[in-house]
C-alpha cells in the first residue's frame, strides 16, 4: 500500500484531474447556462489536433494553445448556430460533433499530414517534441517544502490555470453581470427574456465559453499529456466531465472535486497496471466510478430533499 | 399544412440536407485529392466523387455490380439492428447512447454461446443469438432503472457502460478466451451449425440475417403503432407529463424502451457476427451504435424507414471505403459527411422559411377552394 501513494501517485493525480477539470468546469458554466454541451468530448478532440499540428507548424507552443482555444470556441459558435437559430436538439448537435471529433478528427489529420508532409500520418505524436510542450513551472519556495512541494510543483502552467479558472467561474457565475444573467438564461429563458436580457446572446456566450475551456482540455492533451495527437485520445473525458458536473450540484468547487476523484481513479488505475495487473481491469476504473458517484448523488440528493420537506412539514 | 405540401417539404428539406452534405463531402475531397496542376486535382476529385456515389452499385464500364451491391446490403445488417434500438429509445425521449456497446456485448456473447455450448443443428445460432440479445437487454436496466428510480442520466451511464463493456471484453479475451495459436487477439471458430446461412453466397457475407433485420423492422413498427405500449412510449416522447397524469406507468416505459433497445442492439451484435465472422475478433468499439444513431435521425424515429436509411448509410459507407481504396481520399470522411446529414435532418428551423411558405399556400387554396364551393352552392 505505501509503495502506491507516494508524492508522485499524487503528482499524477492533479497531471490526470486538469482536462477532466476543464471540460467539467465547460460543463459547470454550460449546464447553468442551460446549454447541455455533451460536444465537449468532440471539442477537445478537435482542439488538440489543430493545436498540436499550428504548434508544429509555428514552433510555438504559445500559437499552437492559442489556435486550440479558437478552434474550440468557433465549433462551440456553429454548435450554436445549429442548436439556437436551426434548432436541432443540443443533444443531436453534441453527437454530430463527437462523431468529427472521433472519425472525422482522423480524416484531417490524414488529409493535412498529407498535404504538408507528403505523408500521411495517423496521429501527430511525432510532430510534438519537448520544446513544444506546453511549459511546466517550478513554484519557487513552494517546491522546496518536502513531500508538498514534489506534489504541487513542477505542474503544467495550464494545471495552475484550471485551478484558478475554478476560482474564476465562481466569480463569473456569482459576481459578475454577466454570470447572473447566464444564470437566469439556464433558469428562466422567458423571465429573462421579459427583463430584457437577450437570451440569444446570452447562450452564445455561455456555449463560447465551454468551447474555450474545452479547447484548454484538448490542447493540454495533446501538447502536454500525450505530447501530440492519436485517434480517439480524449477518450470519454468530455464524458466524464458531465458527471463530474452533475456529482458537483453543478458548483465549481463541488465539480473540482469530482475532477479530482476521477483524476484519483486513473492514476489508481495506472498504479495498478504497473504491478502487472491486466491493463484492460483497471482501465474501465474511472467509467465504473462515474456510474456509481452519479447514483451515490442521486441518493444522497433525494434524502436531503426529503428531509427537507419533512422539516418545512413540521414547520408549519 | 396538406399533405400534398407536406411530402413535398419533407422530400425537398431532406434533399437539400443531402446537397449540403454532399458540397461539402466534395470540399473535403478537392482539398484531399493528389494532383500537382488544378486541372489534374480536379479530375482527382470527380473520380473520387465517381467512386464514392456510384462505385457502391455500377462497375466502371457502367454495368451492375452484384458483388458490391450485396456489400452494400451486407452493410446494412448491423445498422438496421442499432438503427431500430435507437428508434425505440428516441421515441421515448431516452437519449441512451448505449447501442454501441449493446452490439459489441451481443456479438461477444452469441460467440461464446455458438463456441462452448454444444446444442444440435440450427438452434444453435438461435440460442446464441437469443442469449445475447438478452444479455445486453440485462445491460440496458442499468441507465434505465437509474434513470427512472433515481433520475440519474442515461446519457452519461450509457455512454461509461460502453467503454466499461469493451474493457471487460478486451480483458476476458486476454486472459481467458483468446485463441494463442493466433497471431491477432481472436476466439476460437464457432462451431460450424452456428454459421448463419448465406442469401446469396458470393464472399459479401449477406446472410439471413438481413431478412431477420427486415422482419423485424416489421415487428417494432407493429409494436410501436399498433400497441399499447408502443403508443406508451410514444407518448412519453411527446409529452412526458401527460403520460405521467393520465396514468400510464412511467418507470415501466422508460425500462421497457431501453431494454427493448438492448435487446434489439444484441440481436445486431449476434447476427453481424455469425453472419459474417468464423471467430470473434473486435477488440474496439465497432462504431454501428453511432451509425444507428443517423440511421434513427434519418428515419425520423419511424422503423417503417430505418431500412432505406441504413441503405443510405451503408451505401455512403461502402462508397467510401472504394474511394480510398481507388481514389486515396481517406475513407473517415464517412464520419464528416455523416455528422452534416445528421445535423441539418436534426435541424427543425432548417428551411422554416420554405415551410411556412407552403403552410401559407396551401391556407390560400383551401380558403379559395371554400370561396369556389359557396360560389357554387349559390
Amino acid at each position: 500500500m505505501v509503495t502506491i501513494f507516494t508524492t508522485d501517485f499524487f503528482f499524477s493525480i492533479f497531471r490526470i484531474a486538469t482536462p477532466i477539470l476543464f471540460a467539467t468546469l465547460a460543463a459547470v458554466i454550460g449546464e447553468k447556462g442551460g446549454v447541455s454541451n455533451i460536444g465537449l468530448e468532440g471539442i477537445m478532440m478537435i482542439s488538440a489536433l489543430f493545436g498540436s499540428l499550428t504548434a508544429y507548424w509555428t514552433q510555438s507552443w504559445f500559437i499552437g494553445l492559442l489556435i486550440a482555444l479558437i478552434v474550440g470556441c468557433g465549433v462551440a459558435l456553429l454548435m450554436g448556430f445549429f442548436a439556437f437559430n436551426l434548432k436541432t436538439d443540443i443533444i443531436l448537435t453534441g453527437t454530430a460533433v463527437n462523431m468529427i471529433g472521433s472519425g472525422g478528427t482522423l480524416f484531417l489529420v490524414k488529409v493535412i499530414t498529407q498535404a504538408t508532409e507528403g505523408k500521411s500520418l495517423a496521429s501527430t505524436t511525432s510532430l510534438i517534441t519537448k520544446s513544444l510542450q506546453i511549459p511546466s513551472w517550478n513554484i519557487p519556495l513552494i517546491s522546496s517544502i518536502p513531500v508538498l512541494g514534489k506534489v504541487i510543483s513542477g505542474h503544467s502552467i495550464l494545471t495552475y490555470l484550471a485551478f484558478l479558472l475554478v476560482w474564476l467561474t465562481w466569480v463569473l457565475l456569482y459576481r459578475t453581470p454577466l454570470g447572473l444573467n447566464i444564470r437566469s438564461v439556464g433558469e428562466n429563458p422567458n423571465a429573462a427574456s421579459s427583463v430584457g436580457v437577450s437570451v440569444l446572446k446570452i447562450r452564445y456566450i455561455t456555449i463560447a465559453i465551454t468551447g474555450v475551456l474545452a479547447g484548454f482540455g484538448g490542447a493540454y492533451m495533446s501538447m502536454y499529456y500525450a505530447m501530440g495527437w492519436s485517434l480517439d485520445m480524449v477518450a470519454g473525458r468530455g464524458f466524464i466531465a458531465l458527471a463530474a458536473q452533475a456529482m458537483g450540484a453543478g458548483e465549481p468547487l463541488g465539480s473540482m472535486f469530482a475532477a479530482l476523484i476521477f483524476g484519483f481513479a486513473q492514476a489508481l488505475g495506472i498504479k495498478i497496471s504497473a504491478m502487472g495487473v491486466d491493463s484492460n481491469l483497471v482501465a474501465p476504473i474511472p467509467y465504473i466510478v462515474t456510474i456509481i458517484s452519479l447514483v451515490i448523488f442521486a441518493v444522497v440528493q433525494r434524502n436531503n430533499e426529503k428531509k427537507r420537506h419533512s422539516a418545512e412539514a413540521l414547520q408549519k | 399544412m396538406n399533405k400534398k405540401n407536406s411530402l413535398k417539404f419533407t422530400l425537398i428539406r431532406g434533399a437539400a440536407a443531402l446537397g449540403i452534405a454532399l458540397l461539402v463531402a466534395f470540399l473535403l475531397i478537392i482539398v484531399s485529392a493528389q494532383g500537382n496542376t488544378f486541372g489534374a486535382k480536379m479530375s482527382n476529385s470527380f473520380a473520387a466523387l465517381r467512386e464514392m456515389l456510384i462505385s457502391p452499385m455500377f462497375r466502371k464500364n457502367g454495368s451492375f455490380s452484384l458483388k458490391n451491391f450485396c456489400d452494400v446490403l451486407a452493410g446494412m445488417i448491423p445498422i438496421l439492428f442499432t438503427g431500430l434500438a435507437t428508434c425505440v429509445m428516441f421515441s421515448a425521449n431516452q437519449f441512451n447512447l448505449g447501442a454501441e456497446g449493446g452490439i459489441m456485448l451481443g456479438a461477444f456473447v452469441t460467440s461464446l454461446v455458438a463456441i462452448y455450448v454444444k446444442i444440435p443443428g440450427p438452434l444453435l445460432p438461435i440460442v446464441a443469438i437469443a442469449i445475447g440479445a438478452l444479455s445486453v437487454g440485462v445491460m440496458m436496466l442499468i441507465p434505465s432503472v437509474l434513470k427512472a428510480k433515481l433520475g440519474v442520466s442515461e446519457m452519461v451511464n450509457s455512454l461509461m457502460l460502453n467503454y466499461v463493456v469493451m474493457y471487460f471484453i478486451n480483458y476476458l479475451m486476454n486472459s481467458y478466451l483468446a485463441d494463442t495459436s493466433k497471431g491477432i487477439t481472436q476466439t476460437y471458430p464457432y462451431q460450424s451449425n452456428a454459421l448463419l446461412p448465406q442469401m446469396i453466397d458470393n464472399g459479401s457475407r449477406l446472410s439471413w440475417g438481413w431478412a431477420v433485420g427486415i422482419v423485424c423492422v416489421i415487428l417494432v413498427w407493429l409494436f410501436m403503432y399498433r400497441t399499447r405500449w408502443g403508443y406508451s412510449i410514444r407518448m412519453a416522447g411527446i409529452n412526458a407529463d401527460f403520460t405521467k397524469y393520465s396514468g400510464m406507468n412511467t418507470f415501466l416505459i422508460i425500462v421497457l424502451s431501453q431494454v427493448i433497445g438492448g435487446i434489439l442492439a444484441g440481436m445486431g451484435g449476434g447476427i453481424e457476427t455469425l453472419g459474417r465472422y468464423t471467430e470473434y475478433n473486435w477488440s474496439s468499439l465497432p462504431g454501428y451504435g453511432w451509425t444507428g444513431i443517423t440511421v434513427a435521425i434519418l428515419a425520423g424515429n419511424n422503423p417503417a424507414f430505418v431500412p432505406l436509411a441504413a441503405f443510405f448509410m451503408s451505401y455512403l459507407t461502402k462508397g467510401c471505403t472504394l474511394m480510398a481504396t481507388n481514389a486515396g481520399v481517406p475513407a473517415q470522411l464517412i464520419s464528416i459527411i455523416q455528422a452534416v446529414i445528421f445535423i441539418f435532418f436534426a435541424a427543425k428551423q432548417f428551411l422554416s422559411g420554405y415551410r411556412q411558405k407552403l403552410v401559407v399556400q396551401s391556407a390560400q387554396e383551401e380558403i379559395a377552394a371554400a370561396k369556389a364551393a359557396e360560389g357554387g352552392s349559390n
